[in-house]
């Protein structure tokens, strides 16, 4: 026998009160880790969901407001511009793409995004341009002829199982304006996986509002300068127009970021509180399990086993529950932020659910197994400290 | 007495235990002393049957507890196989006890959380005398011969009063010591299988020649010694100083 398994023998024999305490390791660290990958995975989202174009025009308001809701699709939408706006940064020679953007209702809860090819066009800047994995673009339609067309983000298609050459609409309003799936986008991990495109004329057509305005509205404009060195005149430009304000989406983001800088650390104040808690407990049971076992412990003793023999049992049974909480709150706390990001993302969240092997899932077992032995060294000090004599006898 | 060693290096000990002016007190507090233990002269001749009675409280326990060296003498000397225990350090004292003695106890101090084969284990893996290959096969010998190969797997609970004392000599013999000590090995079970418990106790102990002390009151363990000696006779306590 090794001490190890004298050790597992003894937790064994409570095995109650080990099933217990390793549960409550395991919830304590599985919320610790559940909560790193979900913040992480969050703060990934918003990376890599944040768009490639400097500048985002839109109506008057907050800016932070008109990039989450335009990038990210999170936010209510910010009032409209006119179609205009896009005309002139169109023609704007220090602009080099200017890309209409036009947010709609829903279907089953996922966004209309009524834009043009530019949007999905692979300028060479791009880090990823969106490609699609079945079907073709929506067709350019003149706003007297709508085509009724749609592109479904890869999320979309994959929930509600709509195919290509399937009709649809949402609500019996909207019966006479079915549209078409002609495309299917493939994942890029975005919110675009999100939404449903279509062309600004069919969303023009769709919206009764619109229909009937001299004046074709646009949610905002993305616009991406030739130069660098022009963004700063155009932000200012356009933000000194009385109807329009243009944000930076990298200021916007870092202004989100700082957000959740502060969120994680009022959590990580929640998480030490959790971790001296879990420690507390795993310390308390061993304590408790040294002092009844003071027979066991005398027993032991008397049959020869020397006093740092205890002590390495009871820091070995400590460190095993430590191990085995920390082995199970990594795994369980991966299975929670798998199903958070999950369900985040399912409403819309930016979450990157890729919980890639990382040093963090050693290193937080390490801690644990370390604060496992922290915490089972005081007990295993008492169990060394056992008096052979005086304990040999039934307690 | 205290110190050193007795006997020859060359010649084993006649006898396998020897207590010199032996004394052993306990605090009462205030600087007073309670004097529990007086023992001017014993000596175990090697293979002897001894058999201690007296009253409880008559410091039985506590010559056990010295000769086995879980306890330290106020004064005195003890000599176990020719070694004085009594100024070993403690970790040697601990090595020696494994190797050399054998303890069973009143209540048979089985480890509940270990099957009878891990109790009878546990002996060996703390001495380290016999070699980890052997001592799965060593406790299923000892078992086999104590009458309990069928209940190897069973855990203390689930098993007689009987047949616990018996895993608990199976311990005492894993290591195979020269010198056992038994505190009232019989005082926890019913008369027959206090009977049959002794009788295979006493074979198995004079087989292999090894030197028994057994202190209990019980008449059946006293007649089966081959010394008898009264704790009364033997211990001489000044009393509280």
């Amino acid at each position: 026998m090794t001490l190890l398994t004298i050790a597992w023998r003894d937790l064994q024999g409570r095995f109650v009160t080990s099933l217990l305490t390793t549960i409550a390791i395991g919830l304590g660290v599985g919320l610790i880790v559940a909560t790193v990958l979900l913040t992480g995975g969050i703060k990934e989202g918003f990376i890599e969901g944040a768009t490639e174009y400097s500048l985002i025009v839109g109506a008057k308001g907050s800016p932070t407001q008109l990039v989450l809701n335009v990038v990210f699709r999170m936010d209510a939408a910010p009032p409209n511009i006119p179609f205009a706006t896009y005309q002139q940064l169109q023609r704007d020679p220090r602009v080099e793409v200017a890309v209409p953007v036009a947010m709609g209702d829903a279907y089953e809860g996922f966004r209309y995004v009524a834009t043009t090819e530019a949007y999905f066009a692979p300028f060479p800047w791009r880090r990823r341009a969106l490609a699609l994995s079945a079907g073709r673009p929506f067709r350019s339609d003149a706003p007297a002829r709508p085509a009724y067309e749609a592109v479904l983000g890869a999320d979309v298609a994959r929930r509600t199982r709509l195919a290509l050459g399937d009709r649809f609409y949402d609500g019996e309003d909207m019966a006479e304006y079915p549209l078409t799936v002609v495309g299917v986008l493939r994942a890029a991990g975005t919110a675009d996986d999100r939404a449903i495109f279509i062309s600004l004329p069919s969303y023009w057509q769709m919206n009764e509002l619109a229909r009937t305005a001299a004046v074709k509205p646009l949610t905002a404009v993305l616009v991406r300068p030739k130069r660098l060195s022009d963004l700063p005149a155009l932000h200012r430009g356009w933000n000194l127009e009385p109807e329009t304000q243009a944000a930076l989406p990298s200021v916007v983001l870092l202004n989100i970021f700082n957000l959740l800088g502060l969120v994680q650390e009022v959590l990580a104040v929640v998480l030490g509180v959790v971790v001296v808690v879990v420690a507390l407990y795993l310390f308390v049971t061993m304590y408790n399990a040294a002092w009844e076992r003071r027979r066991e412990i005398a027993t032991m003793r008397a049959l020869g086993a020397r006093r740092v023999t205890i002590l390495a049992i009871v820091l070995l049974e400590s460190c095993a529950i430590a191990a085995l909480g920390g082995l199970a709150g990594i795994l369980g706390g991966h299975g929670a932020a798998y199903l958070g990001a999950h369900l985040l993302a399912g409403r819309g969240g930016p979450v990157s659910p890729a919980f890639a092997l990382s040093a963090l899932q050693p290193l937080i077992f390490a801690a644990v197994v370390v604060l496992g032995a922290l915490a089972g060294l005081l007990p295993a000090v008492l169990a060394y400290r056992t008096e052979v004599a005086e304990n040999l006898a039934a307690l | 007495m205290a110190g050193g060693t007795s006997g020859t290096a060359s010649r084993p000990p006649r006898d396998a235990v020897t207590l010199r002016g032996v004394t052993k007190a306990f605090p009462l507090g205030e600087g007073r002393m309670l004097q529990a233990l007086a023992v001017d002269h014993l000596a175990l001749p090697v293979a002897s049957r001894t058999v201690v009675r007296g009253r409880s409280g008559s410091g039985k326990t506590t010559l056990l507890n010295l000769i086995a060296g879980v306890s330290t003498p106020t004064g005195g000397s003890i000599v176990v196989g020719g070694t004085e225990i009594t100024t070993l350090p403690e970790p040697a004292r601990d090595r020696f006890r494994a190797a050399q003695i054998g303890y069973v106890f009143q209540a048979f101090n089985l480890l509940p959380a270990f099957s009878a084969l891990e109790n009878v284990m546990l002996a060996m893996t703390f001495a380290r005398v016999v070699p980890r290959g052997r001592q799965r096969a060593r406790a299923r010998e000892l078992l086999g011969r104590l009458g309990l190969g069928a209940r190897l797997g069973h855990q203390p609970a689930q098993l007689s009063r009987g047949e616990q004392q018996r895993v608990a000599i199976a311990r005492a013999l894993a290591n195979d010591p020269p010198l056992i000590l038994a505190d009232e090995p019989c005082a926890s079970l019913d008369a027959e299988t206090a009977r049959e418990v002794l009788a295979v106790f006493l074979d198995v102990c004079r087989e292999e020649a090894r030197t028994l002390l057994i202190v209990s009151h019980d008449d059946a363990v006293l007649a089966a010694g081959d010394r008898r000696l009264d704790m009364a006779e033997l211990n001489a306590p000044a009393g509280g100083a």
